[in-house]
């Protein structure tokens, strides 16, 4: 009832102008050679690549004619909501890995004729072994990039970069760390510093007491992306967890002294994939947005702006100082971020409010 | 008591109809006469569009949430009562609503001396109370976020206040990241919500009553106690609770400007919503709250209540 409700009060703000033009009569797989024809005249995206995004529009716009528009977003859950209640706006979204297995189970994403698609064949194999984006042979999404989750240190302050995490336990940096204002990373970093599976750990109750232990520590847990880079730009602190691309902003528009690794025991990684949600009022221009932006020189810019490693190669579009930021030594120990069951996602924030109230 | 006199309308119809428009001015006449003999009808036309908004918007969502929180996993899952006791047996949730009672009662009374201070100071000594009030209400012009962001760059180690403290030579406070920012933070965002119904009960306080007390040899302790306070408690109790209940829910103030040792409840819910996705028990959460925040409002307003009836009795 609450559903339906939801899509009822959806559905008629689509109708009295959200939705940018009716909903399509036809659907990707309609596509069955490429250019497709007859594109609608808008193209309604969600994507949290807000300086990408803002390039994307005239570029992507003026080159196929589209009126496009973004929606940025902070946390998947905004466009999940709209999916859940019965999406008639959105078009096209940059979705991460977790939050598409989310939408594939429930039946919220257009399956795409990747097959067709002549830029399919510029994303890598590694990325594409990496994400998790296909069901019963069908693929429904086609990934953007890779979004690391490494240990960000302030390159004056250390002389090397630090090997392992134990650097945010170590006091003789007290008052100069952060942490990341999430359970789940908050957590799994934790689990990886006590040498367990960060996916499925084994004693939570380590977990926990190492997290507590670690708070005196601290200077604040960062929830807010703009936040975390913020610490790391005003020197605030000298190490803590924070995405690569913010990371790539605070060294090279900040002109903050920071890099990235990931210690021996481990980093996390994940995908953000585009995806065409069931409901899109335009679906084909949709199609034709995800193949354009895997083109080489797009996806470049997307690294450009954004500062994560394109779906891409584009080792040829990089300048040599972006080549050494954004090459991952073979060495490094990354982790995928699997979707946690229910048990373990649940403990992480138990653990997580307790380690805050304590 | 004089008999009203249908007659003595009659003469105005003509005038009136003609001003209107002889069929405009008749049909609202009629329209007026339809509902005057139906005072039912009348009474739903002019109070129905409230409550139908008031049902529409918080009602029916209110009983959602009441709803989803005996609920056990996604939403549409079986019925269980496991989420209300999972927190009440919590120690760590009830300590987190501990915490979050006591940052919400230090706001509220910071907010109301300064409020209050700075209301009477506008009411009392200024002439441009226009301005004053203009320039008391202007941050709501800002977004919200903004205007945290704008004291993270005030508190933080070398921001204005800092620099500016150093320019004197004083030493640097590097007051980010710790409860008094989380305190300055709050206080500066609700001011205005508290400061407004000051102002309101204060202007209409008579100032007679203010001189009456002085002649009579009470002194400005005394006669704020026995006249201003019990006169103006209304407005005062209508600050609290303007501040109260968005200080007992929020959860970005003590994010961005809090450290490690803040956390309230509004960012426990935040997250079983946002991070957990554990929408029953964050339900559940809400709801226990809204309770224990109901429960203080109707203490607090007979408290503020018996106050004006025991400061009427002294005036």
């Amino acid at each position: 009832m609450q559903g339906a409700a939801a899509a009822g009060i959806t559905a008629a703000a689509g109708c009295l102008g959200g939705g940018g033009g009716g909903e399509s009569d036809r659907v990707p797989t309609d596509v069955e050679e490429w250019p497709p024809e007859n594109l609608e005249s808008n193209l309604n995206m969600w994507n949290w690549y807000d300086s990408w995004a803002e390039w994307a529009i005239d570029a992507f716009g003026d080159e196929f004619d589209v009126q496009v528009s973004n929606t940025g977003f902070s946390s998947p859950d905004q466009w999940y909501s709209q999916l859940e209640a019965g999406n008639s706006e959105i078009d096209n979204i940059a979705a991460t890995t977790n939050w598409v297995e989310r939408s594939i189970e429930n039946d919220f994403l257009h399956e795409i004729p990747v097959d067709v698609m002549p830029a399919w064949e510029n994303i890598t194999d590694r990325i594409k072994e990496a994400s998790s984006y296909q069901q019963d042979g069908k693929t429904y999404a086609v990934p953007e990039s890779l979004v690391l989750y490494p240990l960000t240190y302030n390159d004056e302050y250390f002389d090397s970069a630090p090997t392992s995490w134990g650097v945010l336990w170590d006091d003789q940096h007290e008052g100069n760390l952060c942490m990341w204002d999430n359970a789940t990373v908050s957590c799994q970093i934790a689990a990886m510093y006590t040498g367990q599976d960060p996916i499925q750990p084994d004693d939570f109750k380590e977990i926990e007491e190492v997290l507590v232990q670690q708070k005196p520590l601290l200077q604040t847990y960062w929830g807010d992306y703009q936040q975390g880079m913020s610490l790391f730009v005003n020197e605030d602190v000298v190490a803590g967890p924070l995405t690569m691309g913010r990371t790539y902003t605070a060294r090279f528009q900040e002109g903050a002294p920071v890099h990235y690794t990931a210690p021996d025991e481990g980093a996390m990684y994940t995908s953000d994939l585009f995806v065409i949600p069931k409901g899109s009022p335009n679906p084909i221009a949709s199609l034709q947005f995800t193949n354009w932006a895997s083109e080489t020189e797009n996806a470049a810019k997307l690294f450009e702006t954004m500062g994560y490693q394109p779906a891409v190669d584009i080792s040829d579009e990089l300048s040599q100082e972006d080549a050494e930021f954004t090459n991952w030594p073979d060495d490094w120990n990354l982790i995928f971020s699997e979707t946690l069951s229910d048990e373990v996602r649940s403990r992480y924030d138990e653990i997580w409010t307790a380690v805050k109230a304590a | 008591m004089a008999e009203r006199s249908d007659a003595a309308d009659e003469p105005a119809a003509p005038d009136r109809q003609n001003a209107l428009g002889s069929s405009g001015g008749g049909r609202l006449d009629d329209l007026a006469a339809f509902f005057r003999e139906r005072p039912r009808l009348r009474t739903l036309a002019v109070a129905g569009p409230p409550y139908a908004i008031l049902v529409l918007f918080f009602a029916i969502p209110l009983l959602a949430m009441v709803v989803v929180s005996f609920q056990t996993g996604d939403i549409g899952g079986p019925w269980t009562l496991s989420n209300y006791t999972e927190f009440l047996n919590s120690d760590t949730y009830l300590s987190v609503v501990w915490q979050t009672l006591l940052i919400s009662v230090q706001v509220t009374a910071i907010v109301t001396v300064v409020g209050y201070a700075l209301a009477y100071s506008i009411v009392r000594f200024s002439r441009r109370t226009t301005l004053l009030l203009l320039l008391v209400i202007l941050p709501f012009w800002t977004s919200y976020i903004i205007r945290m962001y704008a004291w993270i760059n005030i508190l933080q180690s070398d921001g204005v206040l800092d620099s500016t403290l150093n320019m004197v030579g004083l030493p640097a406070l590097s007051l980010l990241y710790s409860e008094p920012a989380v305190l300055i933070g709050f206080t500066y965002v609700w001011l205005p919500l508290a400061v407004l119904p000051f102002y309101a009960s204060l202007t209409n306080l008579d100032s007679d009553l203010i001189e009456a007390s002085k002649d009579l040899g009470a002194g400005p302790v005394r006669t704020f106690a026995s006249v201003t306070l019990p006169m103006t408690i209304n407005g005062v109790v209508t600050g609290i609770i303007l501040v109260f209940i968005p200080t007992f829910g929020s959860f970005i103030t003590p994010r961005l400007l809090g450290g490690t040792s803040n956390i309230m409840i509004g960012m426990v819910i935040e997250n079983q919503f946002k991070s957990a996705f554990n929408w029953p028990f964050g339900a559940a959460i809400g709801m226990v709250i809204s309770v224990v925040v109901v429960a203080l409002l109707i203490l607090g307003t007979r408290l503020g209540g018996g106050l004006f009836a025991q400061g009427g009795e002294e005036s």
